[in-house]
């Protein structure tokens, strides 16, 4: 605490010039990240099985809720691990990574456990409707799908699908998390005083591109062998402008606190 | 933090969090809040009246996220009385369920109202017997939330603020149980009369089962059911990802040097292979036993 205290001390005695950012091109950089982070967003929930509704009744294939709110889970999980690996290495590159695999690990075990619930629980084998046979494993689908549903479970491809979105969603939440936190120009020490601020805004353009990719794909998807995976490039540039908008305003939000927030905290 | 120690909060927060999902699970089935809902929304309209509690306040994750926000806010304003810990999860837990069951009576009779036209009845005893049951099972998860937050800012050293970090758990804890738990009642237990081992016939949409073991169904009976699959899968899935997630850093603390982190990635990377590896061998075991639906030679392949 001491340290922290010393360190906006010496922020505060030098001037405003180091708490502003003092070369644009710096947040220029940060905000592209930003914007490629939001972007990754968006091609994880193309990436992850979900089946909506219907999945909950085995009538599609897929975890059975909402893309949004998977999404989300995973992605605050993994939002979660970043946030404990910064406030213990300060060592961005596996504060991002390990976000990625902390997801990853969410949705592997969802996935898992709703298997054993379809098997198990229901009696019935995970199944593809979209593709005759699995795109990894080679085994027949059609002949295991039951009687007026379009698919249930989750057979190999798309676990691995499922898996992949995670890794991507959760390095894109933590490349915000951890841009938006740099933007502020405070020495890694006093980190944990802005840390919230910059928690809350990833979330919120978690959720941002959660909901744009979820209107591209209509509910349900099974992975990346899904023929609506095809409209990724429109989602995509979608959620660039969107975020780079949003990123502006992050940007000037965490500059912002980091100026008055802490100036008031300790003045 | 001693490794030791660090393992041993990780396993009563592991233990917390089965508790968490197993109520969130079983507090959604009493309501038939999560996605089945829409089949118990459905049924008056295809003719069904039914006696089943119906709440959908919002999707599950957020609805955990807001009582999990509410409950952690109330337990740190109330943190200048000087009470216990304890004593202040009780009371966030109790203003959090409070909350809750003001949304749910709004639900239920917003939701069952608007069907009026489609003769299903409001019953009144139907609402009083199942309020005070989705209540229980909202306290228990909201409190289990709690204390998880609890020991993960005072033992694993996450600095974040408690209504933060219950937010964030409140929505993984809401996105677990609508993607494992629901699974066996929407798809099982709404449709008993159905065979078993089949998905669920677009065609049967809305023909729920409403006679129970003895009279006639309510959410009581259908949380019974699922108490002993649903629920525990749920909790289950909870704590494996907060014991999975929490583990990697714990044990491989990156504080000891950058090459410890990387270690942990490289364990994280495994048991994700782990877990491909297993639902492989399930899949191969299901198809094995169950067998396909229909013959292989009648069915040309369209690729």
């Amino acid at each position: 605490m001491e340290q922290i205290i010393e360190s906006v001390n010496l922020i505060l005695l030098s001037g405003p010039a180091v708490l502003l950012p003092e070369n644009p091109l710096y947040q220029l950089l940060l905000l592209l990240l930003i914007t490629l982070g939001g972007v990754l967003i968006t091609i994880s929930v193309h990436l992850i099985p979900v089946g909506g509704a219907p999945a909950a009744m085995a009538q599609a294939t897929g975890v059975g809720t909402g893309t949004t709110q998977l999404a989300a889970g995973a992605g605050l999980t993994g939002l979660l691990v970043a946030v404990s690996i910064y406030l213990l290495s300060e060592n961005p590159l596996l504060c991002i990574l390990l976000g990625g695999i902390g997801s990853a690990i969410m949705i592997a075990i969802v996935m898992l456990v709703s298997n054993i619930g379809y098997i198990y629980g229901i009696g019935i084998t995970p199944a593809s409707g979209k593709a005759v046979r699995d795109p990894i494993t080679k085994d027949r689908q059609d002949i295991y799908v039951s009687k007026g549903t379009e698919g249930h479970g989750i057979p190999t491809a798309a676990f691995f699908s499922g898996i992949a979105g995670g890794i991507v969603g959760g390095i894109g939440g933590s490349l915000i998390f951890v841009a938006l936190l740099k933007a502020t120009g405070l020495p890694t020490a006093a980190t944990a005083l802005t840390m919230p601020d910059a928690v809350i805004l990833s979330i919120a353009l978690f959720f941002i591109n959660s909901v744009i990719a979820s209107y591209n794909i209509g509910g349900t998807i099974e992975g990346f062998y899904d023929p609506k995976f095809k409209k990724l490039p429109k989602a995509a540039i979608v959620s660039a402008i969107i975020t780079f908008i949003c990123g502006i305003l992050c940007l000037f939000i965490m500059i912002q606190f980091a100026g008055f927030g802490l100036m008031e905290e300790f003045a | 933090m001693d490794p030791l120690i660090g393992m041993g909060v990780l396993a009563l927060i592991g233990a917390a969090a089965a508790v968490a999902g197993y109520t969130e699970d079983l507090e959604s089935v009493v309501g038939s809040q999560s996605n089945p809902n829409s089949q118990v929304q459905l049924a008056p309209q295809m003719k069904y009246p039914h006696r089943l509690f119906n709440k959908a306040i919002s999707g599950e994750p957020l609805s955990n996220g807001l009582a999990a926000v509410v409950g952690a806010v109330v337990a740190s304003s109330f943190s200048f009385t000087g009470l216990s810990t304890l004593t202040l999860i009780v009371i966030g837990s109790l203003a959090a369920m409070l909350i809750h069951m003001i949304l749910s009576t709004t639900s239920f009779f917003g939701r069952i109202a608007s069907q009026s036209r489609f003769k299903q009845p409001i019953y009144m005893d139907v609402f009083k017997d199942n309020l005070p049951v989705i209540a229980a099972y909202a306290f228990m998860t909201t409190a289990c939330v709690l204390i998880i937050c609890t020991l993960m800012t005072s033992f694993l050293e996450i600095l974040l603020p408690i209504p933060l970090l219950a937010f964030i758990l409140g929505i993984t804890v809401g996105s677990i149980g609508s993607s494992v738990g629901d699974i066996q009642y929407g798809a099982e237990r709404l449709y008993q009369n159905l065979e078993f081992g089949s998905g669920i016939n677009a065609a049967y949409s809305g023909n729920i089962v409403r006679k129970a073991e003895s009279g006639i169904r309510s959410g009581i009976d259908n949380s019974w059911f699922s108490s002993k699959f649903g629920g525990p899968t749920t909790g289950l899935a909870f704590a494996g990802v907060l014991f999975m997630t929490s583990w990697i850093t714990v044990l491989f603390n990156p504080e000891w040097g950058n090459a410890v982190g990387w270690l942990g990635f490289i364990a994280g990377i495994l048991f994700i292979a782990a877990t491909i590896f297993i639902n492989r061998k399930l899949e191969t075991s299901a198809r094995r036993n169950f067998g396909p639906y229909r013959e292989e030679e009648k069915t040309e392949i369209v690729e």
